[in-house]
């Protein structure tokens, strides 16, 4: 039953200048993509920590998506220049610790690519659906929060969540 | 803490895919949300006074409004926090319309989303601290980068407003291509009887600081605070003491050693030269690579014949750097030269149309000068080859524009209308001859521009042929021009004596490498990218950034003048206010920690990072760290992603903030 | 090893160094790290294949740091250092961690070192470390001394077993991972043995936020080595002290050695080489690779 209705969970880590402005234009535009894709804003794709990734997978996201501007096009000129770099390590890594390719995802999302961005949102919901949710970490996640159910990492809010079906 | 959420229903625009009431009342049971509704339109004063007056009636600490994208209304809504009295930063937008009503269709699943985007604004808020916007200074001078028209424009509003201007200009004289141009569409007046007197006025100006044969090596800093390190090449003749007799330019016997590049390689020009007799200043140059003093230290004619002693062959480069509070960037263009290239070469060019080859098959520009009546012709019709009047011309346009596959994609916007006007001035003065232009389609829009082009057809019997060229050889004398009429629709052949190519507009050679140096992004073809494509066409994305004419895309002249008025307009704002306020986005080092690794230095796109001393009670240094430079950090937080122990934070996004709406997923 | 002692003790006597940092015997087939500071224990000093630490760690510990300072002026200190310990020296000066001019290098050629204490110096005992190593040779030095002896050629195991885990499945690679790191009791002790973990407080030790969970848990355990190993990427010299300083026996060096690997592919860098290029993190190249990028 949980199989079936199962809907990734994917977080985006976007730049402010061109990759959440180029998603306000996919909005601005009416284009359409799937719901499961939520932004994170940060003010460059160069202050973007590989931790925020690993934290994302351990709130239990299937995919993650790293978005910054174009190179040469980054509003503080380098930074995606340095994400780049790191991201080739850190993917390189993960790949290596058996974590998906596609799990992780980068894109280059400028503001006047709305349909881009959609695009990209797109691929990445569709990838991790074909992949299913992400089992060696929630298995990593489970065995956490039986051990350690005082700091199991649930923010008050989620247990709320629960009530709010009630509430309304 | 007390945390308000209001929801904005923003007519229907997210009310019609998010059920707004379900939002707010889910968002009730939030930790730490005391109240939590929705309305209509809460950028509207009654939403605005609905905001303020839960402010101020529950005593709330923090809001978050789940409404448009923050770059819409987050400054409406930090102002009424303000009049509320809470601080501007302790409000969080949550983008339920752009990122969520609007892109998606399923009101239940859109719904859960924008709890959850609710949620993630909700715990964000919790961990903002009160910020305090920064004030900054302004220097209220103006570079102004390029000394063509766009420059030369920029540079006369801005000091005849009263504010100081340093014009940098890499060539010898100011001018650009415009000085180059024979007459001008689509009104036939001469280019430099127009030009020259705006070139003369900037040399007198008293708030203008000219630098000619200069070139900008560094920027460093921010809007309003820009110091600029300007290399100013050596001309070998002293400025001061120059009158511009020109005594030594027609004694130098290096005579035929190198092209005129001011009239497109169609003349030799000597080692002492002013590009052309109209230059501003009137100061000759030494060229170091032809000059017979430099290759054996003898002649010394100029030396000799100079009564003014201006003449120093051992004159070295200048570094002069200038405090500066706006830029106006106006490098213009150049020209697509599109002889045959190398196989490894980033751009292609066109073997089969011959340039490069024959001497006949010219350029825009070229033919300009040979038009022009300062020309190496005296504006006389003679093609390079023989010196013969040519009787057939052939004139080609759209060549390496709108042709992604040996040139551009893009269309150089000018070309339709100076190819007129080309085959204008030859009809206008070979009366016999005949002018024939293969175009793919006309794009005349301006005003009367395309009653220019009908002129030129229709007055002056130009035959415009649609289709293109797809071959040019030469054969007893003649350039067998091939092609195709694509209205007729059959092949054609004209045995031309002359072929004239409206080759692309491109970006400078060195476009990149200036972008990089003062900061600004480019595209792909190397031309200045704008804030906002069409509401902010005049700004870069760095502030205190402007830019005027064809650096940023082809561009004819009233189009250039009219950016480079709004550049420096753009520059008078600034120079408004003593003061400029900034948002408090920037990094700051936890000291006690850092470990003074300096990758922040290195990775900081603009030396933000200093190195800091820190002393024990003795004076003596015991560590150093880094120390974030408030004035030059510009907020993007690339240190403290890199910082490996975290200990430099980004105010307004920091870490705890942002595991804070990765946890509340 | 003479002509170490004799060079230490002038250094020592001529005070141009206030310590030397080098290694001692414990028996013939065992030494320990000692720093000497008085010229005559400088005939304590040993070099030879039972020379296993990288003594650069030590240079950025205060007590160590603390000895140089006398009467309010810094001395140099003096380190016998095989050519890798050099990479290390070389990082730490790229990294702002210690000044040239305050180092006196005492390179010693090397051949090699044995795996562990007590083993009989052979082909098959030599430290993995030591199989792909190119630089027998101290890079930057102040004096060279030792003899140059050919190092025994053996197949690179630690290479061998990086290749066969790319082969791997996802889910096996994850599980066998997972499985290694589980061993970890977060004793610290390969960030205690790194010269190059010298932050002031690791990123592990932060509460506000909390970015590692340091419960000694598979989770905490997982994100720890990711950490760790990330941010060695690009930086790591590959002196394997991690690995020999692990009580669990978790192979470090696949994931060092991996990311080391990585470097070398993708941009060309080798850390700690050379003082002229710079570091790969903290810097970038425009034409760097964008195959990544969507």
């Amino acid at each position: 039953m949980k199989e079936q209705n199962w809907e990734p969970k994917i977080i985006a880590f976007v730049c402010n200048w061109c990759t959440y402005t180029g998603a306000d234009l996919a909005g601005t535009s009416r284009l359409k993509y799937p719901t499961n894709v939520k932004l994170i804003r940060v003010m460059c794709s160069g202050g973007i920590d590989p931790v925020f990734i690993l934290k994302a997978f351990e709130r239990g996201a299937d995919g993650i998506l790293v978005s910054g501007c174009h190179p040469n096009d980054c509003h503080y000129n380098a930074g995606n220049f340095h994400a780049r770099r790191r991201w080739t390590f850190f993917h390189e890594l993960l790949d290596y610790l058996g974590i998906d390719k596609n799990r992780l995802q980068f894109s280059w999302v400028s503001a006047s690519e709305g349909k881009k961005f959609v695009d990209v949102v797109s691929k990445v919901v569709n990838d991790v659906k074909a992949m299913g949710p992400f089992k060696g970490y929630e298995e990593l996640n489970n065995e956490f929060m039986t051990e350690f159910p005082d700091v199991s990492g649930v923010d008050e809010s989620m247990i709320l969540k629960e009530k709010e079906g009630e509430a309304v | 803490m007390k945390i308000g959420v209001f929801i904005c229903h923003c007519g229907e625009n997210i009310g019609r895919t998010v059920d707004c009431p379900r939002v707010a009342k889910a968002c009730e049971w939030l930790p730490g949300v005391d109240v939590s509704l929705d309305y209509k339109y809460m950028c509207s004063d009654p939403g605005q006074n609905m905001i303020k007056d839960e402010i101020r009636k529950r005593k709330l600490d923090a809001i978050v409004v789940g409404s448009c994208s923050p770059h819409m209304h987050e400054k409406t809504f930090r102002k009424a926090a303000v009049d509320a009295g809470i601080n501007p930063f302790l409000v969080e937008i949550a983008n339920l319309r752009e990122h969520c009503s609007w892109v998606h269709d399923d009101i239940d699943s859109s719904t859960d989303k924008a709890i959850d985007l609710v949620r993630m604004a909700v715990e964000k808020v919790k961990r903002n601290v009160p910020l305090t916007t920064i004030e900054v200074p302004v220097t209220k001078r103006t570079l102004v980068i390029g000394g063509g028209i766009a420059g030369i424009q920029a540079a006369l509003d801005v000091a005849n407003a009263g504010y100081e201007v340093v014009l940098v200009e890499k060539e010898p004289s100011i001018g650009g291509h415009m000085s180059q141009l024979s007459e001008t569409f689509p009104t036939l007046d001469c280019s430099q009887c127009i030009l020259t007197p705006r070139m003369v006025e900037v040399y007198q100006h008293p708030r203008i600081k000219l630098m000619t044969y200069s070139e900008v090596e560094k920027v460093e800093g921010f809007i309003g605070n820009f110091t600029v390190t300007i290399r100013k090449k050596a001309r070998h003749i002293d400025e001061d003491k120059c009158t511009g007799c020109g005594l030594c330019i027609t004694k130098c016997p290096t005579k035929k050693k190198a092209f005129n590049s001011f009239e497109e390689d169609l003349a030799y020009r000597p080692a002492v030269y002013v590009p052309f007799p109209q230059a501003v200043p009137n100061i000759p140059v030494i060229d170091e690579t032809i000059c017979m003093y430099y290759k054996n230290g003898k002649c010394g004619m100029c030396v000799k014949v100079c009564g003014r002693e201006a003449i120093d062959f051992h004159q070295q480069d200048k570094i002069v750097t200038e405090e500066i509070g706006a830029i106006i960037v106006a490098t213009g263009y150049k020209l697509y030269k599109i002889d045959k290239k190398p196989d490894d070469s980033p751009i292609k060019g066109y073997g089969e149309y011959g340039y490069g080859k024959y001497k006949d098959v010219v350029d825009g520009l070229q033919f300009e000068r040979i038009a022009s009546a300062s020309g190496p012709t005296s504006g006389e019709f003679k093609r390079p080859s023989d010196g013969k009047e040519p009787k057939k011309v052939v004139f080609i346009q759209c060549v390496g524009s709108r042709d992604e596959s040996k040139g551009f994609s893009y269309c150089s916007k000018i070309c339709c209308m100076y190819t007129a006007k080309h085959a204008m001035l030859y009809k206008h003065k070979v009366h016999d001859g005949e002018a024939y232009v293969f175009y793919m389609d006309i794009r005349s829009g301006g005003k009367m521009y395309d009653e220019f082009v009908r002129r030129a057809i229709e007055e002056d019997g130009v035959k415009y042929i649609r289709g293109r060229v797809s071959r040019i050889y030469e054969k007893d004398g003649k350039y067998i021009v091939r092609g195709e009429d694509t209205i007729a629709g059959m092949p054609v052949e004209i045995d031309a004596d002359m072929v004239v190519l409206a080759t692309a507009m491109i970006a400078q050679q060195d476009a990149s490498e200036l972008a990089q140096t003062i900061g600004i992004p480019y595209d792909k073809y190397g031309f200045y990218n704008e804030a906002h494509p069409k509401l902010r066409p005049i700004e870069s994305t760095t502030g205190g950034v402007f830019l005027a004419g064809a650096c940023q895309s082809p561009k004819d002249i009233p189009e250039s003048v009219a950016m480079a008025s709004a550049a420096a307009a753009k520059a008078l704002v600034l120079f408004g206010s003593d003061k400029l306020e900034r948002e408090p986005v920037v990094a700051y080092v936890n000291e006690s920690l850092c470990a003074g690794c300096f990758y922040c230095k290195k990775v900081c796109p603009y030396g933000a990072v200093e190195v800091k001393e820190v002393k024990d009670r003795n004076g003596v240094v015991y560590k150093e760290v880094a120390y974030v430079n408030t004035g030059l950090c510009q907020g993007c937080g690339t240190c403290t992603a890199t910082c490996p122990s975290k200990s430099v934070e980004l105010a307004g996004f920091n870490n705890e903030e942002i595991f804070a709406q990765i946890a509340a997923l | 090893m003479e002509e170490l002692r004799k060079h230490a003790k002038e250094l020592l006597e001529n005070k141009t160094v206030a310590a030397i940092l080098g290694y001692v015997e414990v028996d013939p087939k065992r030494t320990r790290p000692a720093v000497i500071t008085k010229p005559e224990d400088a005939s304590k000093l040993v070099f030879n294949e039972y020379c296993l630490n990288n003594l650069a760690v030590y240079l950025t510990k205060a007590r160590i740091k603390n000895i140089a300072k006398q009467n309010g002026a810094v001395m140099k200190l003096g380190i016998v250092a095989k050519p890798c310990d050099i990479h290390s020296v070389i990082a730490l000066i790229q990294e702002s961690q210690l000044k040239r001019e305050d180092i006196h290098i005492i390179g010693m050629n090397c051949h090699g070192v044995v795996k562990d204490f007590g083993m009989e110096f052979s082909g098959e005992t030599l430290a993995s470390k030591c199989v792909p190593c190119e630089s027998h040779k101290p890079l930057y030095h102040d004096i060279v001394l030792g003899e140059e002896k050919q190092t025994p050629s053996v197949s690179d195991e630690v290479l061998a077993k990086i290749q066969a885990i790319e082969k791997m499945t996802y889910e096996e690679r994850f599980e066998y991972f997972k499985n290694e790191f589980d061993k970890c009791i977060k004793c610290y002790a390969c960030r205690a043995a790194c010269p190059l973990c010298y932050c002031q407080r690791c990123i592990t030790d932060k509460t506000i936020p909390r970015w590692i969970e340091s419960s000694p848990h598979s989770r905490g355990n997982f994100s720890w080595n990711v950490v760790r190993a990330f941010h060695l990427s690009g930086r790591c010299i590959g002196c394997g002290e991690c690995e020999r300083a692990c009580p669990m026996d978790i192979p470090l060096s696949l994931l060092n050695r991996k990311m080391a690997e990585t470097a070398k592919e993708a941009y060309a860098y080798v850390s700690g080489r050379s003082l002229e290029t710079p570091t790969l993190v903290g810097s970038y190249d425009v034409k760097d690779s964008d195959e990544l990028f969507m």
